[in-house]
């Protein structure tokens, strides 16, 4: 379990100066590194986690249920990414998987949007498990706003890029 | 795309022969009680039977006679075909097998068929790998495989006739409906609303595959194939060319969706069939607007009336202009004859996504009744009679509480108050029988970029069970309902700890069937919706419940293996709305009652 011993909580006392200590008392920051590293405050996350939000209802989401929790056929990936770990969890969306004739797990390599968004996918997803988000649409938390939206610009550029 | 050109010579000598023939055909066959030689029973869409050896007095005697199991897992839509040759037809989600099963040797298999198909399409299907069925005429079957290709069958010999593609699964084109055999030609829809797909119907000839006219659900009128002139839209002409793209911003109707996956109906007399149109694209409808204010998007979430001889639309009726929450208009459009306000009236009835019940007259497409079935709806009040537009509430438009804006508390989700899952429709009782789903929805649009074969969505949602009223679905997230389409009000409910997937039958032995998505059949009775019979099949039902006679004994017979949107979306469970912000208490998960697997079970009375 060496991705549990690489997390931590921090309290979250020193952003939250001046509010009501019944607030206080239910906020918190759960951090993850290593690949897949991701940031959970008070239910919002950092926005390259919320990338990885967007990207599984966008790509993943259709077989995989709503908040990664599987559906009839299609596993739960919260467990998934738990278990398997980078590697394997990377390795699986690029190459594919054919469990058995009807049921197939397609190989993404040919989507730059899925392959460039991987990281964030298992941000996500570790976010969902080890990071305790809850289900639905997360917010970004709004001092890392201005990250996300270089972030954005960033990803804007490689696209363009990449479509040239 | 015929395989040997030698049979291309054949199939054009017999044509002449077979002109009028193959809709002779079907029509004899459904009109012999015996028979199910149709998805929805009969043209009208009826899931009605005659046949009353299994009655309200013997149900309970009601048992298995022999299972089968298709080796297909994921979602099994649809029913077994019977045609009176002592076989059943079924087929399966994809790879899409099909089998003729000896009805007289425990479902020996006589033939299999398998196509071969690029796995790829398996990605691209939004909602589970499912198919409707069979279609059948003159010793042929039709399927519409999941990557588009429409082929005839020997249903004799499971030989292949021919094969046409109907779409490219490349660019998210799937299929997923049964086809329907109307004169000498078999028609078929197309799948993709959430790839931003350009919809379709079209219509193959029965003998040699090749197609017959092709009408576009968006775009200009001459391709969609309509005559604003004479194309009605609530009894008058429509008049205005071209709606079909001048309702859209620039180019959008390109990627508008509106594809009619759903069940066509046909009436003989008219000579009319109908169909439903799906979501208009992108599910932000910021993206769908004109000049910043909600546009049309026609003929999307539209009924359409067309001559099934060249495709020309009689008439049109859009339920949802705008749609603002997926509510994808392709529910079965049920032909019956109605008393309304003193006179006999062809109607059309639709137990809808939107939560509304609709009747309309089916010669012109004049709205005649809309009121809700699911008495959670609170997208729209009521709908305006004159215009035929609902009332939206704008607590619940999506469009005015902005993109990036998470609207709550929506009824009914996405999934629609009703789905996919047929209705039945007893003219002795003049109700309709339905299974519904009692879902709610937080939907929150974003902006969202087409990419060819990519989802094409642009928006999140949240499913959350309908909210409780008086202590009534408690715990519940669907129903199964006897509903009056003239009256335009529920006569009697039972309710379901899920979403009643299944298609409905109603019999002439004064009972109703359905299914469960924890794996039931269940009969009841059809004056009050009393169980009187249940039988546990192995796997959640999203097929349909199925009657014919062989050699004097009534069977009855339902495909179970859970999937479709409903094993997607409640597998793991919804969110409980009655639990605090970020508790991990989720309503009834599927998972906890049912697993994977296709079964055919035939059920018959004892001798």
């Amino acid at each position: 379990m060496t991705v549990f011993a690489r997390f931590h909580v921090v309290p979250a006392l020193f952003l939250t100066l001046g509010l009501a200590s019944a607030a206080l008392a239910d906020e918190h920051r759960v951090t993850g590194d290593g690949p897949g590293a991701f940031v959970v405050e008070d239910g919002k996350v950092d926005p390259d986690t919320y990338e990885g939000y967007l990207v599984y209802t966008r790509a993943c989401m259709a077989c995989h249920g709503p908040d990664g929790m599987g559906s009839s056929f299609a596993p739960n990936l919260i467990r998934a990414a738990e278990r398997r770990g980078w590697e394997n969890f990377a390795g699986t969306i690029a190459s594919g998987r054919e469990v058995q004739p009807g049921q197939v797990m397609p190989s993404f390599a040919d989507d730059p949007y899925v392959m460039g968004n991987i990281p964030n996918l298992f941000s996500y997803m570790r976010a969902r498990g080890e990071g305790g988000l809850g289900r639905g649409r997360p917010q970004i938390i709004e001092s890392m706003q201005e990250q996300g939206e270089e972030n954005g610009d960033d990803k804007a550029a490689e696209e363009a890029n990449a479509k040239e | 795309m015929l395989r040997e050109t030698g049979y291309a010579v054949t199939a054009v000598s017999l044509l002449a022969v077979s002109v009028a023939h193959a809709n002779q055909n079907q029509l004899e066959l459904q009109q012999n009680p015996e028979y199910w030689a149709t998805q929805l029973g009969n043209y009208q869409g009826n899931r009605f039977s005659e046949l009353d050896q299994i009655n309200r007095d013997n149900v309970n005697e009601l048992r298995s006679v022999w299972q089968f199991s298709t080796g297909v897992l994921r979602g099994h839509e649809g029913g077994p075909l019977y045609v009176g040759d002592g076989r059943l037809y079924i087929h399966t989600p994809f790879p899409n097998k099909v089998f003729a099963l000896d009805l007289e040797d425990e479902g020996r298999v006589v033939w299999s068929y398998e196509p071969d198909q690029d796995s790829r399409v398996i990605p691209v299907m939004c909602c589970d790998t499912v198919n409707r069925g069979l279609a059948y005429a003159d010793g042929r079957l039709f399927l519409g495989q999941a990557d588009n290709t429409l082929i005839a069958l020997d249903a004799e010999s499971g030989e292949l006739l021919w094969d046409v593609s109907n779409g490219d699964h490349t660019v998210g084109e799937t299929n997923t409906m049964s086809p329907l055999v109307v004169h000498d030609m078999v028609i078929v829809g197309i799948s993709g609303g959430e790839y931003g797909i350009r919809g379709h119907m079209t219509a193959y000839n029965v003998e040699t595959g090749e197609m017959v006219w092709r009408g576009y659900s968006t775009g200009p009128d001459d391709e969609v194939l309509i005559d604003p002139e004479s194309t009605l839209m609530l009894g008058e002409p429509i008049g205005e060319a071209d709606l079909g793209v001048s309702t859209w911003p620039e180019d959008e109707w390109e990627r508008g969706g509106g594809a009619p996956w759903g069940w066509v109906t046909y009436d003989p007399d008219l000579d009319l069939i109908y169909y439903g149109t799906g979501n208009p694209g992108t599910w932000n409808p910021d993206q769908r607007a004109v000049d910043g204010e909600p546009a049309d998007n026609k003929w999307a979430i539209t009924v359409f009336a067309r001559d099934p001889n060249d495709g020309s639309v009689k008439w049109v009726y859009q339920k949802v202009p705008f749609d603002e929450w997926d509510y994808d208009g392709v529910n079965e459009n049920q032909l019956i004859d109605v008393e309304f306000e003193g006179e006999e009236r062809k109607g059309l009835a639709i137990i809808d996504r939107t939560g509304f019940g609709f009747l309309l007259d089916r010669e012109t497409g004049e709205l005649l009744v809309a009121e809700k079935f699911a008495p959670e709806t609170n997208w729209a009040d009521s709908y305006d009679m004159e215009t035929g537009r609902p009332n939206v509430n704008e607590d619940y438009s999506t469009f005015r509480q902005g993109v990036n804006v998470n609207t709550t508390d929506i009824c009914p989700t996405a999934m629609g108050a009703k789905n996919m899952q047929p209705s039945a429709y007893s003219p002795r009782t003049g109700l309709i029988y339905a299974g519904i789903n009692r879902i709610c929805m937080n939907y929150e649009p974003y902006e969202t970029e087409y990419v060819a074969g990519q989802p094409y969505v642009g928006a999140t949602l949240t499913m959350m069970p309908s909210p409780t009223e008086n202590g009534q679905m408690e715990g519940r997230m669907g129903s199964f309902i006897a509903w009056d389409p003239v009256a335009g009000e529920t006569v009697w409910e039972v309710d379901e700890r899920f979403a009643v997937w299944s298609g409905a039958l109603a019999t002439a032995g004064d009972l109703a069937f359905y299914g469960t998505l924890e794996g039931h059949v269940k009969a009841v009775d059809i004056e009050n919706g009393e169980e009187l019979w249940r039988f546990k099949t192995p796997s959640g039902i999203i097929g349909n419940v199925n009657t014919f006679m062989h050699e004097g004994k009534q069977y009855v017979a339902v495909l179970s293996g859970v999937g479709g949107w409903a094993g997607i979306g409640l597998a793991a469970g919804l969110e409980d709305p009655e639990e605090g912000l970020g508790a991990v208490g989720v309503f009834s998960a599927l998972g906890d009652y049912t697993k994977l697997g296709g079964v055919l079970t035939v059920f018959a009375l004892p001798d």
